[in-house]
């Protein structure tokens, strides 16, 4: 298979011209397609949403805070999640975590004792 | 590597017994079944002049059992459906789509009466059959972007929006698509068919369907008036086989192309993206794909439809249904229809002994595209702004499994740095650019 493969090697300048059409233009279609996208999450997108906050650190002629742009790692966020998480964990009640137990002075209990077995009963004449 | 060649040798043993066996099994298989039959025949023939119905009755029942039907290929099936089955349990490979098939291998591949055209209605390709209808929804494409719909609603797509140019790898990637076209045209496909051979290397089952029941269905008319092949049953039996099969096909590849201090690069953790960015990512993907390949429509519009209902946060239900109960009976159904169409008479052909080889090639062609295009990349990124080419190779769609091996293949070199979330951008991306490729191939061939 692979031998035949190579073998058609010379072949492959002897494919019809839309052969090429379909491969240049589908794979110049993909990567455009996702260059787009790139783009627009990349730059557009961002300058949109952060429109507001450009107009007024421009009314108020100052330039734009790292804090206010709300860009922060995912492990700052994991970080700042965590801790809320541990903090509302923390709400519950405190428990000591120490079983008392109060020692009876009578041990014996006759709970499960053999007189009281009801098959003594069948033999009781 | 034990258990690269313990797969490599079973497949290649598989295959031997293929060549070996389909070609002379109609001489050799009906001789021998006819001198069997010629006996037992004559000998009931004798009984039946005395109008022994009980006997007569037997006969039938012989001439219906799997035992008097079976053939070479069905029993060359039924192991390649057990070896599926064993895949999954023994090795974890994707058993969500492997023992779904492989069961679905070993119910089409029963053996039943269909001498003369006969209909008993128990075929996949039997009209009236229940099997039949389930198919229907593969054989119209119902069934990928029902699929899509649940992708969507499942995959998170922050990492993506966080550093969106790692987009481009996903777009490299494509490349065993539009290489492994060329291949099949050369070995003779007609267009249409290799295209749909072609989308093999997208790595992405579901698309692979959808654009093999439009052009590889069966029915469709070639410009010479001769049908295109249905190429539907080995297609996606290859482009499922390959993706369970990522962790086995791909780190060798990694190994190979990207060296020890390449894969050590750390990467920047992703910035956290805010909840509007992450409505607004479905909405706006959805308009410029369908309008740059509106053929990619049915795949894509799903798969944003679903990333829309998790991410507006209003429609937790409707999310909640479609990433858990939908996909999952539409899997169940893919799944098994997908594995019974390899029915032994439709399926054992030397096309798609072709068409797996073919597979495999576009497979490894994405792989090394991915890699090599972050390998590019770095050329013009300094700092730490370099990507690990490590999470190129999870370009090829196959999601989740190919971000998985990145992550594991980190791993091994640094077992500190994670690239499971780098590798979900060019993974995520890889889907969207082979449904756009698949649109592409759909409006040029279709």
């Amino acid at each position: 298979m692979i031998l035949s493969l190579w073998n058609m090697w010379p072949f492959l300048f002897s494919l019809d011209s839309s052969t090429g059409v379909i491969v240049l233009v589908g794979y110049g279609v993909v990567f455009a397609s996702l260059i787009i996208l790139y783009f627009v999450f990349r730059y557009l997108l961002p300058f949109v949403l952060r429109l507001k906050l450009y107009r007024r650190a421009a009314r108020e002629g100052r330039a734009i805070d790292e804090s206010e742009r709300g860009e922060m790692s995912g492990e700052v966020n994991a970080a700042i999640a965590t801790a809320i998480f541990l903090y509302f964990n923390e709400q519950h009640d405190y428990e000591s975590n120490v079983i008392t137990i109060r020692k009876v002075s009578r041990t014996y209990s006759p709970w499960s004792s053999k007189i009281y077995n009801m098959r003594n009963l069948h033999n009781q004449r | 590597m034990k258990r690269f060649i313990t797969v490599i040798a079973v497949l290649t043993l598989l295959s031997v017994i293929w060549t070996a066996f389909v070609k002379p099994e109609k001489e050799a298989d009906k001789s021998n079944s006819a001198k069997v039959e010629a006996t037992f025949y004559q000998y009931q023939d004798a009984h039946d002049e005395n109008g022994d119905k009980a006997i007569s009755g037997l006969r039938k029942f012989w001439e219906f059992s799997g035992f008097r039907n079976a053939t070479k290929g069905n029993l060359i099936m039924l192991a390649v459906g057990l070896f599926f089955i064993f895949l999954a349990i023994r090795y974890d490979y994707e058993p969500l789509l492997l023992i779904p098939i492989g069961t679905g291998i070993l119910i089409g591949n029963i053996p039943f009466f269909q001498d003369g055209g006969y209909n008993l209605q128990l075929g996949i390709y039997q009209e009236g059959s229940v099997m039949n209808y389930l198919y229907f929804g593969v054989l119209k494409g119902i069934y990928p972007p029902l699929i899509f719909l649940g992708i969507g609603a499942m995959t998170d797509f922050s990492s993506l929006l966080s550093n969106p140019r790692l987009m481009l790898l996903g777009a490299a990637a494509q490349i065993g698509i539009f290489l492994t076209f060329i291949g099949a045209l050369l070995l003779g496909f007609a267009p249409p068919e290799a295209g749909a051979i072609g989308i093999i290397g997208g790595a992405d089952g579901p698309t692979a369907i959808f654009l093999s029941s439009r052009l590889a269905n069966g029915i469709n008319l070639l410009p010479d008036g001769t049908t295109v092949k249905n190429l539907i049953g080995p297609i996606a039996i290859a482009a499922y086989s390959y993706m369970a099969l990522v962790p086995v096909i791909q780190p060798p590849i990694m190994r190979l192309l990207v060296t020890k201090k390449e894969r050590l690069i750390r990467m920047k953790p992703p910035r956290s993206v805010s909840r509007l960015e992450k409505i607004l990512f479905p909405i706006i993907g959805l308009l410029l794909t369908a309008f740059i390949s509106p053929s990619s429509l049915p795949l894509l519009g799903m798969l944003f439809f679903g990333n829309i209902l998790k991410e507006s946060g209003v429609t937790k239900r409707l999310a909640d249904t479609a990433r858990n109960s939908l996909i999952d009976i539409v899997t169940i159904l893919l799944g098994l229809t997908v594995g019974a169409s390899t029915q032994a008479d439709v399926f054992l052909t030397p096309d798609s002994l072709m068409i797996f080889v073919l597979g495999a090639i576009s497979f490894v062609i994405a792989t090394a595209g991915g890699l090599l295009f972050a390998k590019f990349m770095n050329l013009f990124l300094r700092g730490d702004n370099r990507i690990n080419p490590l999470i190129g190779a999870a370009g090829v769609s196959a999601v989740p499994d190919s971000a998985r091996v990145v992550q594991l293949e980190g791993l091994k070199s640094d077992p500190t740095n994670h690239l499971l979330m780098h590798a979900m951008t060019p993974n995520v991306s890889g889907v969207i650019g082979s449904a756009v490729a698949a649109g592409i191939l759909l409006s040029f061939l279709g």
